[in-house]
């Protein structure tokens, strides 16, 4: 029990001091919300107009669905999960990661704490606030408010969060290799922009695209979108297992390239 | 004359300077357009399933998505310092460029360059190559684009420069002006014909996010200059009144003094 509260310590630790840290430069919050306003906000009147013109329906779907698709795609984004692959070049660039690699701690797991940690006050305050607006404006489906919905929804939340980590951590590694991971990381970070339902919501993905978002890790890492479709109620087991796949084998991936890369670590001192 | 001459002196050496990590540079400039193909992928299929909305088929898209591209490129390439302002406000690394005796602006804008937006230029080149020879232009569509391209570039250094003045006004300047350029950008990049009403208002009077991309593409389409004239009056606008702003807030700047006249 002791070990357990132990390895438990340094993980509310970092996530207690980065929301003192978010409540103390309120800021931030304005400028995330003004960043899903640009995003998710002009897109749900964009679509909200483009079904208008469709009569309501789209490859039978409706303007409801599609708005709550693309809102848990946006208010996932929140978290900021992706920025971890830029603070571990920027770590490895400046040397840091010698710094953080001479403490007792596992430098994988101090990382993936800091960054559920940086975004989760604005990811809590604002998806609330969000949701309750997005919900008194245009309603919710019916797949919603069924018992099912919001335990699935937690899990697939939390897959969802470990996975986009494993994928991007295994990016921020990278820079142990080369130089500037920057290109590799746009390229990861827009298929999983076009794989997680962003812009087009998954409802309208043609076949072909729909069978690469629910089997490549990209996808799977935006199940969140999944979850207010109708589909959802009977294939969501299998959707999480998916989920859970993929994180067993890039859990593996990444900490096999994270003991390569501690071998090509020589800290110096100084 | 001598503050272009400097300017292109100064961009020729971040160049050069650039080049010199060469894996990184062309990895910057081959990623970056693969990264911008993206957006044509997303309007491509939403137009597929959707179907044609106010005209707009996918060749627009490509064209759209080429005007922004270009400019982008071409502002944030040369210009790149202009995205580093709230950086150099907050560091007290302002001071040298108020120092020099060199155009404050012209100074700040080419103290960097941004060889991922070198990629941005390249994308934005093809694409328009693309278009063109999608909607078969004319001679007169042709000269258009060329013009257009000039046009947008203009709002667009306009737009960053009006949004990157925010720096001398918070504290926490680099997140805030992230956010506002995402404003001014993120709708650029969306199908231009489903802005209609009251959001074509917002988006080309109040955030001037269609005057880069969207209302090049149509006036192209449309071969039209009723459309042609009130978007030059516009730039004008948005140009005499970006740098007024830009002016007045520098005088907001207060040294922090970190002792950095170097680098």
């Amino acid at each position: 029990m002791k070990k357990i509260r132990k390895s438990f310590r340094l993980p509310i630790k970092i996530l207690k001091t980065l929301i003192k840290d978010s409540i103390q430069y309120p800021t931030r919050i304005v400028v995330d919300t003004i960043a899903i306003l640009a995003r998710c906000g002009i897109l749900l009147i964009l679509y909200w107009y483009v079904f208008k013109l469709s009569n309501g329906v789209i490859n039978g779907t409706t303007f409801i669905f599609a708005a709550w698709s693309i809102f848990f795609y946006f208010s996932f984004m929140l978290l900021r999960l992706r920025d971890i692959s830029r603070l571990m070049m920027q770590d490895i660039q400046s040397g840091n990661v010698e710094v953080l690699f001479s403490k007792p701690i596992s430098y994988l797991s101090y990382r993936m704490w800091w960054q559920v940690g940086s975004g989760l006050y604005s990811f809590v305050v604002i998806t609330i606030l969000a949701a309750i607006a997005l919900g008194l404006i245009i309603g919710l489906p019916y797949t919603m408010v069924i018992g099912i919905f919001i335990p699935t929804l937690l899990l697939t939340f939390l897959c969802g969060i470990v996975l986009s980590l494993f994928m991007y951590a295994i990016v921020g590694l990278l820079s142990f290799w080369i130089e500037d991971i920057n290109p590799v990381f746009w390229i990861v970070d827009k298929i999983v922009m076009i794989l997680g339902g962003s812009y087009l919501p998954v409802a309208l993905f043609p076949p072909l695209m729909k069978k690469i978002a629910l089997y490549t890790p990209f996808g799977a890492s935006q199940f969140v979108t999944h979850t207010v479709y109708e589909s959802w109620q009977t294939n969501w087991y299998q959707l999480v297992g998916i989920q859970l796949f993929w994180i067993v084998l890039l859990g593996l991936v990444a900490y096999f390239m994270f003991l390569k890369a501690r071998e090509k670590v020589s800290v110096n001192g100084g | 004359m001598k503050e272009i001459k400097f300017a292109l002196y100064a961009i020729k050496k971040n160049i050069q300077s650039s080049a010199e990590l060469r894996t990184s540079f062309v990895m910057n400039i081959i990623g970056m357009s693969i990264n911008n193909i993206v957006f044509i992928v997303i309007w491509g299929f939403f137009i597929k399933s959707v179907g044609i909305i106010n005209g707009w088929t996918v060749a627009d898209i490509v064209g759209l998505q080429g005007f922004v591209a270009l400019c982008f490129g071409i502002v944030f390439s040369a210009g790149a310092g202009i995205r580093k302002l709230a950086d150099y406000v907050a560091s007290g690394a302002f001071d040298r460029f108020m120092l020099s005796p060199k155009n404050l602006l012209v100074r700040i804008a080419t103290s960097s360059f941004g060889a991922s937006a070198v990629g941005d230029i390249v994308f934005g080149v093809v694409c328009l190559v693309i278009y063109a020879v999608l909607i078969q232009a004319s001679i007169y569509q042709i000269l258009l684009i060329i013009s257009l391209v000039i046009i947008s570039v203009i709002v667009f250094l306009s737009a960053a420069l009006v949004v990157y003045s925010a720096s001398f006004y918070f504290t926490d300047a680099d997140a805030v002006t992230k956010s506002l350029f995402e404003l001014f950008l993120t709708p650029s990049l969306f199908h231009g014909g489903a802005f209609q009403g009251v959001m074509r208002f917002i988006f080309t009077f109040v955030i001037p996010s269609l005057l880069v991309g969207t209302l090049p593409v149509e006036i192209v389409r449309d071969a039209s200059l009723e459309k042609l004239l009130p978007v030059c009056v516009l730039t004008v606008l948005w140009f005499i009144f970006s740098i007024k702003i830009f002016n007045r807030a520098v005088k907001k700047y207060e040294s922090s003094n970190f002792m950095t006249f170097g680098n």
